[in-house]
């Protein structure tokens, strides 16, 4: 236990010993984290806008006009056996009319237009709204079914972008995380090069493989940590000024859960500990032979 | 017996018969000179007995343990039984006399108290008094092996292993780091000390062990060969 207040001494002394490399290290993992921590907001926030579009995205079948009200009927049943349905509602000529006029602001739109001219339709809810596009394909094929609509391709726009959100920010976030961890280890193996004499000594007097190792991993967990830290700090004072200022983006809202948003800053923070982790390990591993 | 060599051979690596067929046994207490010619093993002999380096061959038993057949994580334990001088002093430059001392505890675990009381004596001892906050740098050589002595004495080890431990230092102040070492042995310390220095073994009347080519071609209890 009271060892632990000389491995603190000792790692810091070897962080303020090498300044330049300790600066260009920490900017290192701050930069990884960042974007990590970017990706992760962008992708939490798109699975929210999905949720919010829910609603709004569902699909519309239009009936043949042709078919007679116990065939409107029999294709209504067939909807709601197709699995991964949720709700199919009916809704007549009639009642579309009057939707239209309502939102059209016009009365006596008939009067204005002659007949009718819309189809009876179906409202359908998927119970999980990616499977959408492949419920839409389906519906089509039904018999009586001439047209199907839903959320014109802002659905499958969405997750390309999710998905390519997804993709890049992996490539990013890999590349940045290996740099990272290379860089750590240079400092720690430039730490452990500075210190060799003392390391030397250490092992002759009777310390322990752990007790000269301690110091080392404080170090580098201090270098991701610290890293993760300032990442975090910029992210939270860019992301609640985003929504102090805007709330929406699109008219869709953001994600301001604290506890959503918090769980994935700690995230963050762990992710700098394990690289600075992860990057002492390798050169503790090969240049510490104790 | 706190030290027995049993026909320890050493090879190194590189082909170098640095110890051959060594058997010899040194008893709690004692002081004992190593001599011999340059490349005879004395070293290497020395090495032996805190493990940086093992035996091709035969056993070392100290305080009755075998420290070949010792796993890596009982090496600690053993080497906190000893203390080594060097003949480079192997000082920290960026510690103080007083720091450097204590260095040889805090790496071993030892309590700020303990630390803080027994540096002190252990300056006085080797007589640095007043000398804590200077840098080794500020040293004369032989006030930098007294800070070597009382570092390798901080964890009261049962022996003190010096190889030449005035092999850089002028023939006075050999002679002075000498009277230190007589009086740690006087203390109750073991003391093993590799030289080529004849002039300082000649007058000690102590146990001499010469090591040619690898073996061990005399042992004398009070140094009478030379004399
Ligand atoms: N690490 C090593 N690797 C290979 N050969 C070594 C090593 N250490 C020592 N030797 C060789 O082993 C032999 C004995 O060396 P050692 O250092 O034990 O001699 P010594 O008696 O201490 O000599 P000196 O009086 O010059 O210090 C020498 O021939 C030396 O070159
Ligand atoms: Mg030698």
């Amino acid at each position: 236990m009271r060892n632990i207040a000389y491995f603190w001494r000792e790692a810091w002394r070897s962080l303020s010993r090498n300044r330049l490399l300790t600066l260009a290290t920490v900017s290192t993992v701050c930069i990884c984290v960042l974007i990590l921590g970017v990706a992760l907001l962008l992708t939490v926030n798109a699975g929210n806008f999905m949720k919010h579009l829910e609603s709004d995205v569902e699909i519309v079948a239009f009936v043949d006009k042709s078919l007679t009200p116990s065939q409107v009927k029999a294709i209504g049943k067939e909807l709601t056996a197709i699995p991964g349905i949720d709700k199919v509602k009916f809704v007549s000529r009639e009642e579309g009319l009057k939707k239209l006029q309502q939102k059209m602001g016009m009365e006596k739109l008939e009067e204005t237009i002659g007949e009718n001219p819309l189809p009876d339709t179906y409202e359908i809810k998927a119970s999980d709204p990616r499977e959408v596009p492949h419920l839409a394909r389906k519906i089509e094929k039904i018999e009586g079914i001439y047209k199907v609509k839903y959320g014109q391709g802002v659905v499958e726009k969405l997750f390309q972008v999710t998905r390519w959100i997804r993709i890049v920010s992996m490539a990013v976030i890999i590349l940045l995380a290996l740099g990272a961890v290379f860089l750590i280890a240079t400092t720690i193996r430039l730490a452990i090069y500075s210190r060799r004499k003392e390391i030397y000594l250490m092992k002759l007097i009777g310390a322990t493989d752990w007790f000269i190792r301690w110091p080392f991993f404080i170090e580098g967990f201090i270098l991701g940590t610290l890293g993760a830290l300032v990442a975090v700090a910029i992210l939270a004072l860019a992301y609640n000024s985003l929504i102090s200022n805007m709330q929406t983006v699109f008219f869709l809202p953001l994600v301001a859960k604290a506890e959503v948003v918090n769980r994935i800053y700690l995230g963050l923070i762990g992710v700098g500990s394990l690289l600075g982790i992860v990057g002492t390990y390798i050169s503790v591993n090969r240049f510490l032979k104790v | 017996m706190l030290i027995q060599f049993y026909n320890v051979s050493k090879i190194y690596p590189n082909g170098v018969k640095a110890l051959d067929d060594v058997s010899l046994k040194i008893d709690r207490g004692e002081f004992v000179f190593l001599m011999g010619p340059s490349g005879a093993g004395k070293s290497t002999l020395i090495k032996m007995l805190f493990r940086e380096e093992k035996p091709t061959r035969g056993q070392i038993f100290i305080a009755s343990r075998s420290i070949v057949r010792m796993k890596r994580k009982e090496i600690p334990a053993l080497r906190r039984s000893m203390g080594i001088v060097f003949q480079d002093f192997k000082l920290l430059e960026n510690k103080t006399v007083y720091e450097n001392v204590a260095f040889a505890m805090e790496v071993v675990g030892a309590k700020p108290n303990d630390i803080k009381y027994r540096v002190p004596e252990l300056l006085k001892m080797v007589g640095l008094k007043g000398k804590e906050k200077c840098f080794p740098g500020e040293l004369s050589g032989g006030e930098q092996q007294r800070v070597g002595i009382a570092r390798a004495l901080a964890n009261q080890p049962m022996v003190l292993i010096a190889d030449e431990p005035t092999g850089n230092l002028d023939v006075d102040t050999s002679c002075e780091i000498m009277e230190l070492l007589y009086d740690i042995n006087r203390r109750g310390t073991t003391v093993i000390m590799a030289t080529h220095a004849r002039e300082l073994v000649r007058n000690a009347h102590k146990r001499v062990i010469i090591l040619e080519k690898g073996k061990v071609v005399g042992d004398y209890p009070n140094g009478e060969f030379l004399a």
